[in-house]
Protein backbone atom coordinates (compact mmCIF):
# COMPACT_ATOMS: atom_id res chain seq x y z
CA UNK A 1 0.00 0.00 0.00
CA UNK A 2 1.40 3.30 -1.21
CA UNK A 3 1.13 6.27 0.97
CA UNK A 4 -0.83 8.91 -0.84
CA UNK A 5 1.55 11.79 0.10
CA UNK A 6 3.88 9.84 -2.67
CA UNK A 7 3.19 12.16 -5.91
CA UNK A 8 3.77 8.94 -7.90
CA UNK A 9 0.27 7.25 -6.09
CA UNK A 10 -2.80 7.14 -7.79
CA UNK A 11 -5.21 9.57 -7.29
CA UNK A 12 -8.67 9.24 -8.97
CA UNK A 13 -9.17 12.85 -9.58
CA UNK A 14 -6.25 12.83 -12.22
CA UNK A 15 -8.05 10.26 -14.23
CA UNK A 16 -11.81 11.59 -14.10
CA UNK A 17 -13.24 14.74 -15.38
CA UNK A 18 -13.95 16.70 -12.90
CA UNK A 19 -16.83 19.04 -15.02
CA UNK A 20 -18.59 15.58 -15.68
CA UNK A 21 -18.82 14.37 -12.40
CA UNK A 22 -21.08 13.46 -10.25
CA UNK A 23 -21.66 10.53 -12.61
CA UNK A 24 -25.03 9.67 -14.00
CA UNK A 25 -25.18 6.27 -12.39
CA UNK A 26 -27.62 5.12 -9.85
CA UNK A 27 -26.13 5.06 -5.93
CA UNK A 28 -24.36 2.17 -5.11
CA UNK A 29 -23.62 0.64 -8.75
CA UNK A 30 -21.23 -1.39 -9.34
CA UNK A 31 -19.47 -0.24 -12.48
CA UNK A 32 -18.18 3.03 -10.51
CA UNK A 33 -15.85 1.02 -8.17
CA UNK A 34 -15.46 -0.91 -11.58
CA UNK A 35 -14.35 2.74 -12.69
CA UNK A 36 -11.86 3.19 -10.53
CA UNK A 37 -10.08 -0.40 -11.18
CA UNK A 38 -9.65 0.45 -14.46
CA UNK A 39 -7.96 4.04 -13.93
CA UNK A 40 -6.19 2.81 -11.32
CA UNK A 41 -4.58 -0.22 -13.33
CA UNK A 42 -4.17 1.88 -16.00
CA UNK A 43 -2.44 4.54 -13.76
CA UNK A 44 -0.09 1.57 -12.47
CA UNK A 45 1.01 0.32 -16.13
CA UNK A 46 2.15 3.68 -16.60
CA UNK A 47 0.00 4.63 -19.85
CA UNK A 48 0.42 8.12 -20.86
CA UNK A 49 -3.80 9.66 -21.44
CA UNK A 50 -2.75 10.81 -24.67
CA UNK A 51 -1.97 7.62 -26.23
CA UNK A 52 -4.86 5.84 -24.21
CA UNK A 53 -8.23 5.27 -26.27
CA UNK A 54 -11.42 4.33 -24.09
CA UNK A 55 -13.91 3.25 -26.51
CA UNK A 56 -17.26 2.40 -24.89
CA UNK A 57 -20.60 1.39 -26.22
CA UNK A 58 -24.50 1.57 -25.07
CA UNK A 59 -25.71 0.84 -21.56
CA UNK A 60 -24.85 2.40 -18.22
CA UNK A 61 -21.46 0.79 -19.10
CA UNK A 62 -21.11 3.16 -22.14
CA UNK A 63 -20.93 6.06 -20.21
CA UNK A 64 -18.30 5.44 -18.77
CA UNK A 65 -16.07 6.45 -21.21
CA UNK A 66 -17.62 9.94 -20.67
CA UNK A 67 -15.60 10.21 -17.01
CA UNK A 68 -12.25 8.97 -17.75
CA UNK A 69 -9.89 12.10 -18.61
CA UNK A 70 -8.41 10.75 -22.11
CA UNK A 71 -9.16 10.18 -25.94
CA UNK A 72 -12.60 8.76 -25.26
CA UNK A 73 -15.10 7.52 -27.99
CA UNK A 74 -18.70 6.36 -27.42
CA UNK A 75 -19.70 4.56 -30.22
CA UNK A 76 -23.27 2.57 -31.23
CA UNK A 77 -24.88 -0.43 -29.86
CA UNK A 78 -22.89 -3.28 -29.67
CA UNK A 79 -20.54 -2.11 -31.66
CA UNK A 80 -16.91 -0.82 -29.33
CA UNK A 81 -15.11 -4.03 -30.81
CA UNK A 82 -15.20 -2.74 -34.12
CA UNK A 83 -14.61 0.56 -33.38
CA UNK A 84 -11.77 -0.57 -31.60
CA UNK A 85 -10.42 -2.60 -34.20
CA UNK A 86 -10.12 -0.07 -36.72
CA UNK A 87 -9.01 2.57 -34.43
CA UNK A 88 -5.84 -0.15 -33.26
CA UNK A 89 -5.54 -1.01 -37.12
CA UNK A 90 -4.76 2.43 -37.79
CA UNK A 91 -3.06 4.14 -34.47
CA UNK A 92 -1.30 0.62 -33.30
CA UNK A 93 0.80 3.32 -30.78
CA UNK A 94 -2.35 3.62 -29.08
CA UNK A 95 -3.53 1.41 -26.20
CA UNK A 96 -7.33 0.90 -26.38
CA UNK A 97 -9.41 -0.14 -24.10
CA UNK A 98 -12.88 -1.20 -24.58
CA UNK A 99 -16.12 -0.99 -22.03
CA UNK A 100 -19.06 -2.44 -22.77
CA UNK A 101 -21.53 -4.52 -20.92
CA UNK A 102 -23.42 -7.55 -21.18
CA UNK A 103 -26.31 -6.96 -23.67
CA UNK A 104 -23.71 -4.73 -25.88
CA UNK A 105 -21.31 -7.54 -25.74
CA UNK A 106 -22.79 -10.34 -25.16
CA UNK A 107 -26.27 -9.77 -27.12
CA UNK A 108 -26.15 -6.65 -29.38
CA UNK A 109 -22.50 -7.40 -30.34
CA UNK A 110 -22.03 -11.04 -29.33
CA UNK A 111 -20.80 -11.10 -33.46
CA UNK A 112 -18.14 -8.76 -33.00
CA UNK A 113 -16.73 -10.25 -29.69
CA UNK A 114 -16.36 -13.65 -31.39
CA UNK A 115 -14.55 -12.04 -34.07
CA UNK A 116 -12.21 -9.59 -32.20
CA UNK A 117 -11.22 -12.41 -30.16
CA UNK A 118 -10.79 -14.59 -32.96
CA UNK A 119 -8.87 -12.31 -34.68
CA UNK A 120 -6.61 -11.53 -31.46
CA UNK A 121 -5.87 -7.62 -31.65
CA UNK A 122 -4.22 -6.20 -28.90
CA UNK A 123 -7.26 -4.64 -27.76
CA UNK A 124 -8.77 -5.14 -23.56
CA UNK A 125 -12.58 -5.05 -23.29
CA UNK A 126 -13.64 -4.86 -19.82
CA UNK A 127 -17.47 -6.20 -20.03
CA UNK A 128 -19.18 -5.04 -17.34
CA UNK A 129 -21.84 -7.54 -16.24
CA UNK A 130 -24.67 -6.71 -14.44
CA UNK A 131 -26.99 -9.09 -15.70
CA UNK A 132 -29.40 -7.17 -17.22
CA UNK A 133 -30.28 -3.99 -19.45
CA UNK A 134 -29.80 -1.15 -16.81
CA UNK A 135 -30.49 1.76 -18.98
CA UNK A 136 -33.59 0.77 -21.20
CA UNK A 137 -35.63 -0.17 -17.76
CA UNK A 138 -34.44 -3.58 -16.63
CA UNK A 139 -34.88 -5.88 -19.46
CA UNK A 140 -33.85 -9.55 -19.40
CA UNK A 141 -30.11 -9.65 -20.85
CA UNK A 142 -28.02 -13.06 -22.15
CA UNK A 143 -26.34 -13.21 -18.74
CA UNK A 144 -29.54 -13.00 -16.64
CA UNK A 145 -29.42 -15.81 -13.67
CA UNK A 146 -31.94 -18.28 -14.04
CA UNK A 147 -34.99 -17.73 -12.31
CA UNK A 148 -34.37 -13.88 -11.49
CA UNK A 149 -37.35 -11.69 -11.88
CA UNK A 150 -36.58 -8.63 -14.95
CA UNK A 151 -38.95 -6.20 -16.29
CA UNK A 152 -39.39 -8.92 -19.29
CA UNK A 153 -39.21 -11.98 -17.34
CA UNK A 154 -42.21 -11.35 -14.55
CA UNK A 155 -42.71 -14.80 -14.24
CA UNK A 156 -38.53 -15.33 -13.35
CA UNK A 157 -35.75 -15.92 -16.32
CA UNK A 158 -36.28 -19.33 -18.23
CA UNK A 159 -33.62 -18.59 -20.87
CA UNK A 160 -29.95 -20.42 -20.40
CA UNK A 161 -27.11 -17.76 -19.78
CA UNK A 162 -24.27 -16.99 -21.29
CA UNK A 163 -20.67 -17.96 -19.43
CA UNK A 164 -18.74 -14.80 -21.47
CA UNK A 165 -15.46 -16.45 -20.38
CA UNK A 166 -16.45 -19.10 -21.88
CA UNK A 167 -17.71 -17.65 -25.21
CA UNK A 168 -14.42 -15.28 -25.22
CA UNK A 169 -11.72 -18.66 -24.44
CA UNK A 170 -13.44 -20.49 -27.23
CA UNK A 171 -13.11 -17.52 -29.66
CA UNK A 172 -9.16 -17.58 -28.92
CA UNK A 173 -9.09 -14.44 -26.79
CA UNK A 174 -5.59 -14.55 -26.04
CA UNK A 175 -6.25 -13.68 -21.87
CA UNK A 176 -9.51 -13.91 -20.45
CA UNK A 177 -10.01 -13.16 -16.87
CA UNK A 178 -12.95 -12.45 -14.36
CA UNK A 179 -13.52 -10.68 -10.93
CA UNK A 180 -16.12 -9.41 -9.17
CA UNK A 181 -15.95 -5.20 -8.36
CA UNK A 182 -15.88 -6.17 -4.23
CA UNK A 183 -12.22 -7.26 -4.99
CA UNK A 184 -10.90 -3.85 -5.78
CA UNK A 185 -7.34 -4.81 -5.94
CA UNK A 186 -7.85 -8.17 -7.31
CA UNK A 187 -9.33 -6.64 -10.10
CA UNK A 188 -6.92 -3.69 -10.62
CA UNK A 189 -4.22 -6.30 -11.32
CA UNK A 190 -6.52 -8.28 -13.64
CA UNK A 191 -7.29 -5.74 -15.18
CA UNK A 192 -3.38 -4.84 -15.45
CA UNK A 193 -2.55 -7.93 -16.63
CA UNK A 194 -4.81 -7.64 -19.42
CA UNK A 195 -2.99 -4.43 -20.46
CA UNK A 196 0.08 -6.25 -20.20
CA UNK A 197 -0.79 -8.78 -22.65
CA UNK A 198 0.03 -8.15 -26.44
CA UNK A 199 -3.35 -9.84 -27.73
CA UNK A 200 -7.14 -9.64 -27.18
CA UNK A 201 -7.55 -9.37 -23.31
CA UNK A 202 -11.03 -10.37 -22.25
CA UNK A 203 -12.03 -9.49 -19.00
CA UNK A 204 -15.17 -9.64 -16.92
CA UNK A 205 -16.32 -7.54 -13.84
CA UNK A 206 -19.22 -9.02 -12.56
CA UNK A 207 -21.47 -5.73 -11.33
CA UNK A 208 -24.26 -4.71 -9.49
CA UNK A 209 -27.08 -3.55 -10.39
CA UNK A 210 -29.23 -2.25 -7.24
CA UNK A 211 -31.80 0.13 -8.50
CA UNK A 212 -33.21 -2.40 -11.16
CA UNK A 213 -31.99 -6.04 -10.55
CA UNK A 214 -31.58 -5.84 -7.11
CA UNK A 215 -34.74 -4.53 -6.47
CA UNK A 216 -36.69 -6.43 -8.69
CA UNK A 217 -35.12 -9.64 -7.22
CA UNK A 218 -35.05 -8.39 -3.31
CA UNK A 219 -31.42 -8.36 -3.53
CA UNK A 220 -31.13 -5.82 -0.56
CA UNK A 221 -28.51 -3.12 -1.06
CA UNK A 222 -25.67 -2.83 -2.66
CA UNK A 223 -23.36 -3.50 -0.03
CA UNK A 224 -25.54 -6.92 0.61
CA UNK A 225 -25.35 -7.66 -3.25
CA UNK A 226 -21.57 -6.91 -3.33
CA UNK A 227 -21.00 -9.19 -0.22
CA UNK A 228 -23.35 -12.03 -1.84
CA UNK A 229 -21.24 -11.76 -5.13
CA UNK A 230 -18.09 -12.25 -3.95
CA UNK A 231 -18.97 -15.10 -1.19
CA UNK A 232 -20.13 -17.03 -4.26
CA UNK A 233 -17.36 -16.53 -6.59
CA UNK A 234 -14.54 -19.05 -6.25
CA UNK A 235 -10.75 -18.35 -7.64
CA UNK A 236 -10.18 -20.26 -10.31
CA UNK A 237 -7.48 -21.73 -8.74
CA UNK A 238 -9.34 -23.58 -7.02
CA UNK A 239 -11.35 -25.43 -9.67
CA UNK A 240 -10.19 -28.81 -8.92
CA UNK A 241 -11.38 -28.69 -5.72
CA UNK A 242 -14.54 -30.60 -4.52
CA UNK A 243 -17.56 -28.11 -4.90
CA UNK A 244 -19.59 -27.14 -1.64
CA UNK A 245 -23.15 -28.05 -1.90
CA UNK A 246 -24.56 -25.21 -0.34
CA UNK A 247 -22.13 -22.31 -2.20
CA UNK A 248 -22.46 -22.46 -5.58
CA UNK A 249 -19.44 -21.97 -7.25
CA UNK A 250 -20.33 -22.08 -10.83
CA UNK A 251 -18.48 -18.73 -11.74
CA UNK A 252 -14.91 -18.43 -11.41
CA UNK A 253 -12.85 -15.73 -10.75
CA UNK A 254 -9.00 -14.78 -11.57
CA UNK A 255 -7.32 -15.65 -14.93
CA UNK A 256 -9.16 -17.98 -16.57
CA UNK A 257 -7.39 -18.22 -19.82
CA UNK A 258 -3.88 -17.25 -21.63
CA UNK A 259 -3.85 -18.10 -25.61
CA UNK A 260 -0.19 -17.13 -26.83
CA UNK A 261 -1.68 -17.23 -30.47
CA UNK A 262 0.21 -14.47 -32.79
CA UNK A 263 -1.07 -10.75 -32.51
CA UNK A 264 -3.26 -9.65 -35.53
CA UNK A 265 -2.01 -6.20 -36.10
CA UNK A 266 1.94 -7.15 -36.37
CA UNK A 267 0.57 -9.58 -39.23
CA UNK A 268 -1.73 -7.32 -40.78
CA UNK A 269 1.13 -4.72 -41.16
CA UNK A 270 3.71 -6.97 -42.39
CA UNK A 271 1.08 -7.67 -44.96
CA UNK A 272 1.13 -3.86 -45.68
CA UNK A 273 4.59 -3.29 -45.28
CA UNK A 274 4.98 -6.12 -48.11
CA UNK A 275 2.60 -4.55 -50.61
CA UNK A 276 4.08 -1.46 -50.27
CA UNK A 277 7.27 -2.84 -51.33
CA UNK A 278 6.18 -4.13 -54.59
CA UNK A 279 4.35 -1.03 -55.45
CA UNK A 280 7.73 0.72 -54.57
CA UNK A 281 5.32 3.05 -52.22
CA UNK A 282 7.75 5.02 -50.71
CA UNK B 1 19.76 -28.09 42.72
CA UNK B 2 19.16 -31.22 40.60
CA UNK B 3 20.45 -33.77 43.66
CA UNK B 4 18.16 -37.06 44.22
CA UNK B 5 17.25 -35.81 47.34
CA UNK B 6 13.88 -36.61 48.72
CA UNK B 7 12.28 -33.83 47.12
CA UNK B 8 10.26 -33.50 44.25
CA UNK B 9 11.68 -30.97 41.58
CA UNK B 10 9.35 -28.63 39.21
CA UNK B 11 10.29 -27.56 36.05
CA UNK B 12 8.18 -25.77 33.67
CA UNK B 13 8.36 -24.83 29.99
CA UNK B 14 6.43 -22.22 27.87
CA UNK B 15 6.41 -21.17 24.41
CA UNK B 16 4.44 -20.31 21.73
CA UNK B 17 2.72 -23.02 19.95
CA UNK B 18 5.12 -24.14 16.39
CA UNK B 19 8.36 -23.35 18.93
CA UNK B 20 8.95 -26.65 20.93
CA UNK B 21 7.55 -26.49 24.17
CA UNK B 22 6.39 -29.87 24.09
CA UNK B 23 9.94 -31.32 22.61
CA UNK B 24 11.80 -29.53 25.18
CA UNK B 25 9.70 -31.24 27.77
CA UNK B 26 9.84 -34.88 26.19
CA UNK B 27 13.61 -34.76 26.30
CA UNK B 28 13.73 -33.70 29.74
CA UNK B 29 10.98 -36.51 31.06
CA UNK B 30 13.09 -39.33 29.45
CA UNK B 31 16.47 -37.93 31.06
CA UNK B 32 14.62 -37.86 34.14
CA UNK B 33 12.84 -41.23 33.70
CA UNK B 34 16.59 -42.95 32.45
CA UNK B 35 17.96 -41.42 35.64
CA UNK B 36 15.78 -43.58 37.56
CA UNK B 37 13.47 -40.52 38.68
CA UNK B 38 9.30 -41.48 39.04
CA UNK B 39 8.67 -38.31 36.47
CA UNK B 40 5.02 -36.84 35.61
CA UNK B 41 4.79 -34.52 32.39
CA UNK B 42 1.38 -32.81 31.67
CA UNK B 43 0.52 -30.08 28.74
CA UNK B 44 -2.05 -27.98 27.25
CA UNK B 45 -1.29 -27.82 23.53
CA UNK B 46 -3.63 -28.87 20.56
CA UNK B 47 -6.40 -25.39 20.70
CA UNK B 48 -3.13 -23.14 20.46
CA UNK B 49 -2.04 -24.55 17.34
CA UNK B 50 0.68 -22.22 15.41
CA UNK B 51 0.76 -18.78 17.47
CA UNK B 52 -1.25 -19.50 20.82
CA UNK B 53 0.46 -20.06 24.16
CA UNK B 54 1.60 -23.92 25.53
CA UNK B 55 2.89 -25.08 28.61
CA UNK B 56 4.17 -27.72 29.89
CA UNK B 57 4.80 -29.67 33.55
CA UNK B 58 7.53 -31.96 34.04
CA UNK B 59 7.64 -33.16 38.05
CA UNK B 60 10.64 -35.62 38.65
CA UNK B 61 11.43 -36.95 42.20
CA UNK B 62 11.53 -40.03 43.86
CA UNK B 63 7.50 -40.70 44.19
CA UNK B 64 5.52 -37.99 42.10
CA UNK B 65 1.48 -37.62 43.04
CA UNK B 66 -0.06 -35.03 40.91
CA UNK B 67 0.96 -33.98 37.83
CA UNK B 68 0.38 -30.41 37.85
CA UNK B 69 2.79 -28.15 39.58
CA UNK B 70 1.19 -25.44 41.94
CA UNK B 71 1.32 -21.81 41.79
CA UNK B 72 4.57 -20.41 43.27
CA UNK B 73 5.90 -23.93 43.41
CA UNK B 74 8.10 -23.84 39.99
CA UNK B 75 11.97 -24.78 40.50
CA UNK B 76 12.78 -23.83 36.61
CA UNK B 77 10.69 -22.00 34.27
CA UNK B 78 11.80 -22.45 31.39
CA UNK B 79 10.27 -19.75 28.36
CA UNK B 80 10.65 -19.89 24.99
CA UNK B 81 9.31 -16.49 24.26
CA UNK B 82 9.61 -13.87 26.44
CA UNK B 83 5.88 -12.09 27.22
CA UNK B 84 4.71 -16.19 27.82
CA UNK B 85 7.42 -16.14 30.13
CA UNK B 86 6.33 -13.18 32.13
CA UNK B 87 2.72 -14.69 32.07
CA UNK B 88 3.83 -17.82 34.25
CA UNK B 89 6.64 -15.91 36.28
CA UNK B 90 4.24 -15.93 39.70
CA UNK B 91 4.89 -19.37 39.17
CA UNK B 92 7.88 -19.35 40.05
CA UNK B 93 9.67 -20.19 43.61
CA UNK B 94 10.14 -16.77 44.71
CA UNK B 95 13.53 -17.35 46.60
CA UNK B 96 15.08 -20.41 45.05
CA UNK B 97 13.23 -20.44 41.05
CA UNK B 98 15.34 -20.03 38.39
CA UNK B 99 14.23 -17.89 35.14
CA UNK B 100 15.69 -19.36 31.71
CA UNK B 101 14.02 -17.21 29.05
CA UNK B 102 14.58 -16.10 25.52
CA UNK B 103 13.96 -12.98 24.94
CA UNK B 104 12.78 -12.99 20.96
CA UNK B 105 9.27 -11.33 20.95
CA UNK B 106 6.32 -12.82 19.80
CA UNK B 107 3.58 -10.82 19.32
CA UNK B 108 0.23 -11.79 19.83
CA UNK B 109 -3.14 -10.85 17.49
CA UNK B 110 -4.16 -9.79 20.61
CA UNK B 111 -1.59 -7.29 21.46
CA UNK B 112 -2.26 -5.42 18.19
CA UNK B 113 -5.83 -4.24 18.98
CA UNK B 114 -5.02 -0.76 17.61
CA UNK B 115 -5.36 -1.33 13.87
CA UNK B 116 -3.74 1.77 13.17
CA UNK B 117 -1.05 2.01 11.11
CA UNK B 118 2.72 2.37 13.39
CA UNK B 119 0.33 1.22 16.41
CA UNK B 120 2.42 0.34 19.65
CA UNK B 121 1.70 -2.86 20.12
CA UNK B 122 0.30 -3.77 23.77
CA UNK B 123 3.19 -6.38 24.28
CA UNK B 124 4.69 -6.58 27.93
CA UNK B 125 6.71 -3.25 28.46
CA UNK B 126 9.25 -5.20 31.21
CA UNK B 127 12.53 -5.51 30.36
CA UNK B 128 15.08 -8.16 31.06
CA UNK B 129 17.09 -5.93 33.83
CA UNK B 130 13.85 -5.34 35.92
CA UNK B 131 12.74 -9.26 35.75
CA UNK B 132 15.96 -10.34 36.73
CA UNK B 133 16.07 -8.32 39.82
CA UNK B 134 12.87 -10.56 41.22
CA UNK B 135 14.17 -13.60 40.74
CA UNK B 136 16.54 -15.98 42.19
CA UNK B 137 18.83 -17.03 39.26
CA UNK B 138 18.12 -15.78 36.03
CA UNK B 139 19.20 -16.36 32.40
CA UNK B 140 17.84 -14.15 29.31
CA UNK B 141 19.20 -15.36 26.08
CA UNK B 142 19.01 -14.75 22.59
CA UNK B 143 18.15 -18.11 22.02
CA UNK B 144 16.80 -17.69 18.64
CA UNK B 145 19.31 -15.48 17.69
CA UNK B 146 21.86 -18.14 18.26
CA UNK B 147 20.32 -20.82 16.64
CA UNK B 148 19.79 -18.98 13.85
CA UNK B 149 23.79 -17.94 13.84
CA UNK B 150 24.18 -21.93 14.06
CA UNK B 151 21.98 -22.35 10.55
CA UNK B 152 18.46 -23.32 12.29
CA UNK B 153 16.14 -20.20 13.61
CA UNK B 154 14.19 -23.41 14.94
CA UNK B 155 17.04 -24.83 17.30
CA UNK B 156 16.04 -22.19 19.77
CA UNK B 157 14.49 -24.79 21.67
CA UNK B 158 17.59 -27.06 22.02
CA UNK B 159 19.84 -24.14 22.79
CA UNK B 160 17.35 -23.26 25.67
CA UNK B 161 18.05 -27.01 26.90
CA UNK B 162 21.65 -26.53 26.86
CA UNK B 163 21.16 -23.73 29.36
CA UNK B 164 18.73 -25.94 31.34
CA UNK B 165 21.30 -28.69 31.82
CA UNK B 166 23.56 -26.10 33.86
CA UNK B 167 21.02 -25.90 36.19
CA UNK B 168 20.02 -29.82 36.63
CA UNK B 169 22.71 -32.28 37.41
CA UNK B 170 22.41 -34.58 34.87
CA UNK B 171 26.09 -35.40 32.82
CA UNK B 172 26.00 -33.62 29.72
CA UNK B 173 26.58 -37.11 27.38
CA UNK B 174 22.83 -38.24 29.13
CA UNK B 175 21.39 -34.91 27.69
CA UNK B 176 23.03 -35.41 23.69
CA UNK B 177 22.01 -39.00 24.04
CA UNK B 178 18.52 -38.38 24.70
CA UNK B 179 18.01 -35.05 22.32
CA UNK B 180 19.47 -37.42 19.80
CA UNK B 181 16.80 -40.01 19.95
CA UNK B 182 13.95 -37.15 20.26
CA UNK B 183 14.76 -35.28 16.95
CA UNK B 184 14.62 -36.09 13.38
CA UNK B 185 17.80 -38.10 12.50
CA UNK B 186 18.75 -35.35 9.76
CA UNK B 187 18.45 -32.10 12.46
CA UNK B 188 20.79 -34.01 15.28
CA UNK B 189 23.81 -32.40 14.26
CA UNK B 190 22.38 -28.87 14.47
CA UNK B 191 21.03 -29.96 17.57
CA UNK B 192 23.73 -31.27 19.04
CA UNK B 193 25.65 -27.71 18.56
CA UNK B 194 23.06 -25.79 19.48
CA UNK B 195 22.80 -27.67 22.93
CA UNK B 196 26.07 -26.88 23.26
CA UNK B 197 26.12 -23.35 22.58
CA UNK B 198 23.33 -22.96 24.66
CA UNK B 199 25.16 -24.75 27.73
CA UNK B 200 28.29 -23.06 27.15
CA UNK B 201 26.71 -19.53 27.38
CA UNK B 202 24.68 -20.41 30.74
CA UNK B 203 28.08 -21.44 32.20
CA UNK B 204 28.55 -17.60 32.35
CA UNK B 205 27.04 -16.63 35.69
CA UNK B 206 23.94 -17.14 37.66
CA UNK B 207 22.07 -13.95 36.75
CA UNK B 208 23.32 -13.50 32.72
CA UNK B 209 21.32 -11.39 30.25
CA UNK B 210 22.23 -11.29 26.35
CA UNK B 211 19.72 -9.76 24.34
CA UNK B 212 21.17 -8.47 20.62
CA UNK B 213 19.79 -5.89 18.63
CA UNK B 214 17.51 -8.69 17.22
CA UNK B 215 15.73 -9.89 20.15
CA UNK B 216 13.66 -7.86 22.88
CA UNK B 217 15.02 -4.20 21.93
CA UNK B 218 14.37 -3.95 18.77
CA UNK B 219 13.02 -0.35 18.28
CA UNK B 220 9.15 -0.37 17.34
CA UNK B 221 9.77 1.69 14.45
CA UNK B 222 12.16 -0.83 12.58
CA UNK B 223 9.89 -3.54 12.75
CA UNK B 224 6.61 -1.93 11.98
CA UNK B 225 5.27 0.61 9.46
CA UNK B 226 5.72 4.07 10.09
CA UNK B 227 3.40 6.01 11.96
CA UNK B 228 0.97 8.01 10.00
CA UNK B 229 -1.86 10.95 10.00
CA UNK B 230 -5.00 10.18 7.99
CA UNK B 231 -7.21 12.63 5.95
CA UNK B 232 -10.79 11.43 5.11
CA UNK B 233 -12.14 14.10 2.73
CA UNK B 234 -15.69 13.40 1.40
CA UNK B 235 -16.74 15.06 -1.43
CA UNK B 236 -20.84 15.51 -0.82
CA UNK B 237 -21.54 16.84 -4.17
CA UNK B 238 -20.72 13.21 -5.98
CA UNK B 239 -22.21 11.15 -2.81
CA UNK B 240 -25.42 9.66 -3.42
CA UNK B 241 -25.81 8.05 0.10
CA UNK B 242 -25.37 4.07 -1.31
CA UNK B 243 -24.09 2.97 1.97
CA UNK B 244 -21.36 0.93 1.14
CA UNK B 245 -18.54 3.02 2.70
CA UNK B 246 -20.74 3.15 5.95
CA UNK B 247 -21.06 -1.38 5.63
CA UNK B 248 -17.43 -1.72 4.29
CA UNK B 249 -15.24 0.44 6.86
CA UNK B 250 -13.66 -2.40 9.35
CA UNK B 251 -13.91 0.09 12.01
CA UNK B 252 -17.43 1.48 11.58
CA UNK B 253 -16.53 5.16 11.68
CA UNK B 254 -18.45 6.50 8.51
CA UNK B 255 -22.22 6.76 8.69
CA UNK B 256 -24.95 8.74 6.65
CA UNK B 257 -26.00 11.74 7.78
CA UNK B 258 -29.71 13.21 7.62
CA UNK B 259 -29.14 14.12 3.67
CA UNK B 260 -27.89 10.92 3.24
CA UNK B 261 -24.63 11.72 2.56
CA UNK B 262 -21.85 9.82 4.45
CA UNK B 263 -19.63 11.39 6.86
CA UNK B 264 -16.64 10.61 9.28
CA UNK B 265 -18.27 9.99 12.03
CA UNK B 266 -15.56 8.81 14.34
CA UNK B 267 -12.66 10.05 12.94
CA UNK B 268 -10.29 8.84 16.13
CA UNK B 269 -10.96 4.88 14.48
CA UNK B 270 -10.29 5.92 11.19
CA UNK B 271 -7.32 3.97 10.63
CA UNK B 272 -6.03 5.03 6.53
CA UNK B 273 -6.96 1.97 5.49
CA UNK B 274 -8.70 3.33 2.15
CA UNK B 275 -11.18 0.55 1.84
CA UNK B 276 -14.05 3.13 1.51
CA UNK B 277 -12.23 5.23 -1.17
CA UNK B 278 -11.53 1.51 -3.27
CA UNK B 279 -15.17 0.70 -2.65
CA UNK B 280 -16.62 4.28 -3.35
CA UNK B 281 -19.07 3.92 -6.94
CA UNK B 282 -18.89 8.02 -6.61
CA UNK B 283 -15.47 8.53 -6.64
CA UNK B 284 -16.01 10.74 -3.38
CA UNK B 285 -14.03 9.58 -0.55
CA UNK B 286 -10.50 10.54 -0.85
CA UNK B 287 -8.06 9.11 1.68
CA UNK B 288 -4.79 10.43 2.63
CA UNK B 289 -1.77 9.51 4.63
CA UNK B 290 1.12 11.55 5.91
CA UNK B 291 3.64 9.43 7.31
CA UNK B 292 4.59 11.43 10.69
CA UNK B 293 7.81 12.34 10.58
CA UNK B 294 10.16 12.98 13.70
CA UNK B 295 9.91 16.86 12.91
CA UNK B 296 6.45 16.63 13.78
CA UNK B 297 6.48 15.62 16.85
Amino acid sequence: MKDTADATAFDVNDWIRQDQMPHFLCPGCGHGIALRALVWALHEQGIDKDKLAVVSGIGCSGRLSAYIDANTFHTTHGRPLTFATGLKLARPDLTVVVITGDGDCLAIGGNHLIHAARRNLDITCVMLNNEIYGMTGGQVSPTTSGGRYTSTTPMGNSEPTFDACALATAAGAGFVGREVTMQVLALRDLLKQALAHPGFSFVEVLSDCTEIYGRKNDLGASPEMMLAKKSEMRPFAYRNTVDVPFRPNHLRTGVIARNDRPEYGAAYRTMAAGLHGEKGDA
Amino acid sequence: MGDKSNRTMNVLIVGVGGQGVIMVSKVLAQLCQADGHDVKQSEVHGMAKRGGGVFSHVRFGPKVWSPTIPEGEVDILVALEWAEGLRWLKHLKPDTGTFIADCQKIVPPFACRNRKRGAEPAYAPQTPEEIIEQVHAGYVMDATGMAANLGNARASNTVLLGALSTVLDFPEEAWVEIIAATVPAKSVEANRAAFAEGRAWAMGGEKRIDVTASGLHKAHSEMHHPQVDTILEITEEWCKGCDICVKMCPERCLRLNDLLKAELALPDLCTGCQLCAWLCPDQAIRVTNIPVTEAAE
